[in-house]
């Protein structure tokens, strides 16, 4: 910390010396193993999409299998209309 | 339970970039040791902040939770170069700021609403708590600040973000967080009185 004003350097080194809190130890494990569980069970769950992964499907499956769909609907609505009109 | 600032160091919020470019990578793995090694580390950090912000306990505890969940919930999501500390601290600030807004809403009644909460006139247990009265009067005078003060404070002197960090953190400019920096050390003062008392209990600290 770089402050100009040394007296109220004083109080931030004040407020910086402070005891840091902490949780009670049950808590402490309680919350690790929580996280531990969540964060073993998102990895198991992205090993078992394999190469399929949340990111690849947001990025390119999904896309491609919605633009692939629109691309049908257009040209499925564009085929009635010519019907419609005796093209 | 409590952690002299000694025990707790501040390696980790300044920890080497390519450590933490490593962690970040293993983290994103869903490298269970690096989760530890975060959680270790940064636990007591953010439940100090969290609870020096809402002067509760159970709420901070609370927020705590959700804070870490969700870490482990977007391990995956995390940039390479992601800053641990800062982005731990983003996510705990933004939990409190929505808690401090949904409790103004309910308490629909409170005369103070649309006002900075005053400080209790009765000291908390987490005061009574604090080892010397030193502590206790810095304690209180944090705890009657503006929570926009108190949080600067709290992660530029306390926390020993950059203020580069900080402001990342609360969502500001650099320079605007050095103004507000500045206006929440006066403010501090003003709260612990005068500088002659300051200075008294500066000595006695420093011994």
């Amino acid at each position: 910390m770089t402050f100009t004003d040394p007296h109220r350097d004083e109080l931030l080194v004040m407020v910086e010396n402070l005891k840091t809190r902490d949780v009670s130890q049950r808590h402490v494990d309680r919350l690790r193993n929580q996280c531990r569980a969540e964060l073993q069970a998102r990895t198991r769950r992205n090993a078992a999409f394999g190469t399929v992964s949340g990111t690849a499907f947001r990025r390119f499956i999904g896309p491609a299998l919605g633009g692939a769909w629109s691309l049908a609907y257009l040209l499925e609505v564009i085929r009635r209309a010519a019907a419609v009109y005796g093209f | 339970m409590t952690l002299s600032r000694s025990a707790c160091s501040r390696v980790m919020t300044q920890m080497n970039r390519d450590d933490e470019r490593s962690l970040v990578a293993r983290l994103r793995a869903g490298d269970i040791d690096a989760f530890d090694e975060v959680y270790g580390a940064y636990r007591p950090k953010v439940f100090a902040f969290l609870l020096r912000m809402s002067r509760s306990r159970t709420v901070a505890e609370d927020l705590l939770d959700e804070t870490w969940l969700r870490l482990v919930r977007h391990t995956r999501d995390l940039r390479p170069d992601t800053r641990i500390g800062p982005w731990l601290f983003t996510v705990a600030r933004n939990l409190y700021w929505t808690y401090r807004r949904d409790s103004l809403v309910e308490d629909t009644y409170a005369p103070e609403l649309a006002l900075w909460p005053s400080p209790a006139p009765w000291p908390s247990p987490f005061e009574l708590a604090a080892a010397n009265e030193l502590e206790r009067r810095i304690e209180r005078a944090l705890s009657a600040l503006a929570p926009q003060y108190r949080e600067v404070v709290l992660l530029i002197a306390h926390e020993g973000l950059t203020p580069t960090d900080a402001a990342a953190v609360c969502g500001m400019t650099p320079e605007a967080l050095r103004q507000r920096l500045s206006r929440a050390r006066a403010a501090l003062a003003e709260k612990l009185h005068d500088t002659a008392a300051v200075a008294a209990l500066n000595r006695g600290y420093g011994t």
